[in-house]
């Protein structure tokens, strides 16, 4: 057997492929060191082969860890995945003996609720499933295993309950895991892009989540839940766009409280898309839409400016997007230095030199403000790209492009399906009697 | 599904201000519009209760399949073609005469054309999607743009320079005799049933049209608060030489302590939204009528992918639009429009009729 | 190549597009008042005066900064258009909020000028429009030392922001156009003096009919107008009682009135409701029966308003809209025909005035 592993892999190192004698029998054993806990394959393979206690064939057919890996052709993928491979008699058993390195069951960090269960999934399938199962005691909680990429082999779960997933999304989800062909994998967002199939997509059309809470409470409502080796997030799928308006403390405190929250919320992002549009707009166009009051000070504050109000508006939004990129990407211990710096030395400077407007500086604290209020960061950050189309309609037609923009979005987040499911829908309570519309597919 | 209903009824009733069915009506003030109102309520009343009745028995059918079923393929499709036509023109004049109110209110510097242009490009892009989203837009848009529109009514009901005295005056003259042009504009507020000539095609096959008798009161009131409150502000000569006479009541009106002082600008945002969600219905439906005239084609719903006819058949409906605005002007416009209101009128009244008989003929069970 | 060819369409278009109405609002002139003053020259009868803004970055009190732009011209469009050329900025009236019409011209003929008003699409219906005494020139010359920004003064004492005062009757464009057409109600105008070089008066209310000024009410009959015609509240009411001077606080008022026939005669019959608070009375009042004083009190009044009543009447006015009751009470099949009937009707009508005072209390002393 070793002979014809040596020849499956490259010269490697930590290829270790042993063959010992007791006296009584000669076994061979293949393993790759740092992917197996050498603890296990000690005990399990060569303590008990050099005691002798029990007869060491008998062990191999007795215990269940033992299992015969006939197929020549699987061996490498046993091997790659931490198993080990054991000869004896001319039968090759194998034996999982994985170790995976994984953060131990870590907290919330990308979505996190005051109150509400603080761990996230796990890097660890298992340790994630451990988790799941544990929400969601169901005997209905189906399991799919799963490989993606043909270099990373990159196992992911597919989970949902039996009884109240839609078929048909059930059926695309299959179809589309079976036919994506990479050759790597790494993160849930990249699977997402791949199930999606869309290139150039404006909003995230699946969600990303680490909360095993809001897993639980997807697969009860039908959704499908993709997990994924090596990666602490989860995909759920189909979404809505209502669903990443949505943060999950919104079922855990008070009622009325959370209801103004929600609205919001959507304030917030109706602000932070359109606002600098509106700037343009109404400096530019249509100043009468001020109070008087209003229209004066701003006057008074731009005169120093000598750009048009659009080249104010580009200076300030290109400093609050680096300053964004830029503390998000920055350890955590310099991040604090780069906010200080933009936020209140330039800002204040950038309006004492003339260079912005007072108002503008407002603007662009409500447009990033209002930008980090939305809960799942995946659409936050689509988020951010949608003002600028608005900024260049407004340009050239002011606050009547502003609104045909408006629109224009409204019918494109309308004409998207996440999954065959309308993505942007109000649903509203539906009559038992009654269908829904186009439930009818025509022939 | 009964809210998408509603929602097409309400969207047509309040578009009615951009297609000059007020200045039609203030017109005629002395000489039987307050008749009109109300045989164009009884007629738009009558035609809804038989228009709804006879497509019950036809779920998750449009128009040009009820009618492919009952009659002759010629006949069928020069009727289709016909009522293309008539959507097709409905909704580009309600955007020329958006277009037109844009150049005069907000951007008095650009030239109309290019207004013209981002609105049609908007809307052919709506228009172009599938029956659904269509839907959802317009449900979407209601929802957001007809509350403002009801403070804005109200607020000009609880005008204080609201003159009672103007309004007793116009109504006083109910004994005149109807004409036709105010019969056909009062009417044209109860057309939104016609829309269910295509969004029919969405309806579950268990659906119902429940409680009916909402929507010619709410039609009703619609249609009084359009007429009577112009003439409550403006009193009962000056109303009559405005234009634009509800974007002149709007301006007339002002919210003290709003974020914006002048209700005029909300009034008119407003409604470029709701011009832009009627003329992407209108255009899609129009497009689905052509599309259905081609002999092997299979109604789609949702399809995945947009079919490349519909880019065809919307980018001429684009081209149209705009020789159209060349070729007339503000006056003409008006004039035209009043005459398609009457056509409107007696085409429906024989449509709705002809419909009603093809679905009696037909078992109820089948 | 696809991304190319996008690039260049893009680019065409902004080339093409380009700055089209696209004006800072710091490249504009805010003009906050409008001044139009008659002239003795025949050629060119407007005298036109603009006041525009001088916006500061700093609003504080006295810091408003105005400068004030004159011109003689044949038509106020064409003074207009000249005076473009007098100022380096754009000029906006978008925030136009008050014109001022010259006693001078008011007295002659406002006809024109409002027909000006009406067609500009960017003067707002609710501007309002006040007499200027002795000439809109120098008023607009005047400035106020506690003013934040140019024009604050004269649009807070309009507005119901600002003062609440009996005495001001603001009228907006869009109440001032539909009185001056309508048939049976007179339009009506605020009077401005200059106090000193700091201040103004506005406490006088021009009658005007179709095209001038007919009669100026004082102070005191401005608020009895007020009082009668609009209900207005927060105003007083004063009369004697056993030879000292009455004030009270009017805190609550109802005015309405009916029309009848009587024999040859029209009789019209306000009923005035008020509450008032004792603000000026006798001493030891308390403790006296209060319906003498009522009693007392509501026949001065009523004395007043039929007083101010009748010299309206033979001032040939009609701000009241009495005609326009008439013509809602009288139905005529030409729109004309009860207006006619009315006006001579008109200068023969009674008035009876029934006032009833109820004190409600005597402040906070006894």
């Amino acid at each position: 057997m070793n002979e014809r592993i040596r020849l499956m892999f490259a010269e490697a190192v930590d290829m270790k492929l042993e063959e010992l004698s007791n006296g009584e029998m000669t076994i061979q054993v293949a393993y790759i060191a740092p992917m197996c806990e050498e603890k296990m394959i000690a005990d399990f393979i060569f303590v008990p082969f050099a005691k002798r206690e029990q007869p060491y064939r008998e062990q191999l057919r007795t215990i269940v860890e033992y299992k015969v890996a006939d197929d020549v052709a699987k061996w490498r993928d046993l091997l790659l995945r931490g198993n080990a491979l054991i000869e004896a008699d001319g039968i090759v058993y194998s034996l999982y003996a994985a170790r995976i390195i994984c953060n131990e069951s870590p907290q919330t960090q990308v979505e996190s609720a005051i109150q509400g269960p603080q761990l996230a999934l796990s890097e660890d399938l298992t340790k994630s499933l451990n988790l799941i199962r544990s929400m969601y005691q169901s005997a209905d909680l189906s399991v799919e295993e799963h490989t993606i990429g043909s270099v990373s082999k990159t196992p992911i779960m597919v989970v949902f309950d039996q009884r109240r997933v839609d078929p048909t999304i059930l059926d695309n989800v299959r179809t589309k895991i079976t036919t994506i062909h990479v050759e790597m994998v790494n993160a849930a967002g990249e699977l997402d892009k791949l199930l999606i199939g869309k290139r150039k997509h404006l909003f995230p059309t699946v969600l990303i989540t680490e909360r095993p809470d809001r897993i639980s409470k997807a697969i009860a409502k039908g959704k499908v839940v993709i997990l994924m080796k090596s990666s602490m997030f989860a995909i759920i799928l189909p979404a809505t766009f209502f669903d990443f308006m949505h943060a999950v403390e919104d079922h855990y405190e008070a009622f009325w409280m959370t209801r103004f929250l929600i609205f919001l919320r959507y304030t917030s992002i109706l602000l932070t898309i359109t606002l600098p549009a509106l700037y343009i707009s109404i400096v530019s166009y249509n100043p009468e839409l001020f109070r008087v009051q209003l229209a004066f000070s701003i006057a008074g504050s731009r005169s120093a400016v000598p750009y048009p109000s659009f080249i104010e508006v580009f200076i300030m939004l290109f400093m609050i997007e680096t300053l964004i990129e830029a503390s998000i990407r920055l350890p955590r211990y310099i991040g604090s230095t780069a906010t200080t710096v933009g936020g209140l030395i330039l800002g204040q400077a950038a309006q004492q030199a003339g260079l912005v407007s007072s108002i503008m500086i407002i603007v662009t604290s409500v447009v990033a403000i209002a930008n980090f209020v939305i809960p799942v960061s995946s659409l936050s950050f689509a988020v951010r790209f949608l003002k600028y189309p608005l900024i260049i309609i407004a340009i050239f037609f002011g606050i009547s492009g502003v609104a045909v923009g408006v629109f224009v979005y409204i019918t494109y987040l309308c004409n998207l399906r996440s999954f065959g499911k309308p993505y942007f829908r109000i649903f509203g309570r539906l009559q038992p009697t009654e269908g829904d519309i186009g439930q009818v597919k025509l022939k | 599904m009964n809210r998408y209903f509603f929602y097409n009824f309400i969207l047509v009733s309040f578009i009615n201000l951009m297609l000059y069915v007020p200045h039609i009506l203030m017109a005629d003030r002395y000489r039987g519009a307050v008749q009109s109102l109300i045989i164009g309520a009884v007629i738009g009343t009558i035609l809804l209760y038989l228009y709804t009745g006879a497509l019950a028995r036809y779920p998750g059918k449009g128009l040009p399949e009820i009618l492919k079923m009952h009659l002759p393929k010629w006949i069928s499709n020069s009727l289709i073609s016909f009522f293309t036509f008539m959507w097709l023109y409905a909704t580009s004049l309600a955007i020329i005469a958006f277009a037109i109110m844009i150049n005069r209110f907000f951007n008095p510097d650009v030239h109309v054309s290019l207004i013209l242009a981002m609105l049609v490009l908007a809307c052919g892009y709506a228009a172009t999607r599938s029956s659904l989203t269509v839907m959802f837009v317009i449900e979407i848009g209601l929802i957001v743009n007809a509350p403002i529109i009801l403070f804005v009514l109200f607020k000009a009901g609880s005008n204080p320079h609201l003159n009672w005295d103007a309004i007793r005056v116009i109504a006083n003259y109910v004994t005149k005799a109807p004409t036709l042009a105010s019969t056909a504009a009062a009417s044209f507020i109860f057309t939104g049933y016609i829309n269910m000539s295509l969004f029919n095609r969405l309806m579950p096959p268990n659906s119902r049209f429940r409680h009916r008798w909402i929507y010619p009161l709410m039609g009703f009131v619609i249609l009084l608060i359009t007429f009577f409150v112009p003439i409550g502000i403006h009193g009962t000569e000056t109303v009559g030489n405005y234009i634009y006479i509800w974007s002149i009541t709007a301006d007339s009106l002002l919210m003290q302590y709003g974020f914006i002082e002048r209700v005029l600008f909300l009034f008119l945002i407003v409604y470029l939204n709701l011009t832009l969600v009627f003329t992407m219905s209108g255009w899609h439906q129009a497009m689905e009528f052509v599309k259905s005239m081609i002999s092997n084609h299979k109604p789609e719903i949702d399809s995945e992918k947009t079919p490349l006819s519909n880019y065809v058949i919307v980018g001429v409906f684009i081209a149209l639009t705009f020789v159209y605005l060349l070729l007339t002007n503000e006056k003409l416009n008006m004039l035209i429009s009043t005459y398609w209101l009457i056509f409107r009128m007696f085409v429906e009244i024989l449509l709705v009729i002809g419909i009603f008989i093809l679905s009696r003929r037909r078992p109820r069970s089948a | 190549m696809r991304n190319v060819f996008c690039c260049v369409i893009l680019l065409v278009t902004v080339c093409f597009l380009g700055g089209c109405g696209f004006k800072d609002i710091d490249k504009r002139f805010f003009v906050v008042a409008t001044g139009i003053d008659k002239t003795d020259n025949e050629q060119k009868p407007y005298r036109i005066t603009l006041q525009l803004a001088l916006p500061s970055p700093k609003i504080e009190p006295g810091a408003s900064k105005a400068q004030l732009e004159t011109i003689d011209a044949s038509s106020i469009a064409e003074g207009v258009r000249m005076l473009k050329s007098h100022v380096d900025k754009e000029l906006d009236f978008g925030h136009c909020k008050i014109f001022l019409v010259g006693e001078e011209l008011a007295r002659s003929d406002y006809s024109g000028m409002l027909q000006w008003m009406r067609r500009r699409r960017d003067i707002q219906s609710v501007a309002d429009i006040a007499v200027a005494k002795p000439d809109a020139q120098a008023l607009l010359g005047v400035k106020p030392v506690s003013e934040r920004y140019p024009g604050n003064t004269l649009f807070l004492s309009f507005g119901a922001d600002g003062t609440d005062s009996p005495y001001t009757y603001v009228q907006p464009l869009s109440e001032f156009s539909k009185r001056a057409f309508e048939k049976g109600l007179d339009p009506l105008l605020p009077i401005i003096i200059p106090d000193s070089k700091e201040s103004y008066i506005i406490n006088r209310t021009a009658l005007l009919n179709k095209n001038k000024i007919i009669m100026v009410l004082s102070p005191e009959e401005t608020q009895l107008f007020a009082q009668l015609a609009e209900s207005y509240p927060k105003s007083s009411v004063r009369g004697t009682y056993e030879d000292t001077q009455v004030v009270a606080a009017v805190s609550d008022i109802r005015s309405k009135y009916r029309m009848t026939t009587q024999g040859a005669k029209t009789v019209i019959a306000f009923k005035v409701k008020m509450s008032v608070v004792l603000e000026d009375a006798p001493e030891n009042l308390y403790k006296q029966e209060w319906a003498s004083i009522e009693k007392k009190l509501s026949e001065d009044y009523s004395r007043q308003a039929e007083e101010l009543l009748r010299k309206i009447q033979q001032a040939g006015v009609d701000p009241f809209g009495f005609g326009l009751r008439y013509r809602a009470n009288h139905h005529s099949n030409n729109p004309n025909e009860a207006y006619e009937k009315w006006l001579p009707i008109y200068p023969g009508a009674d008035f009876k005035v029934n006032a009833k005072v109820n004190i409600e209390g005597t402040g906070l002393i006894q």
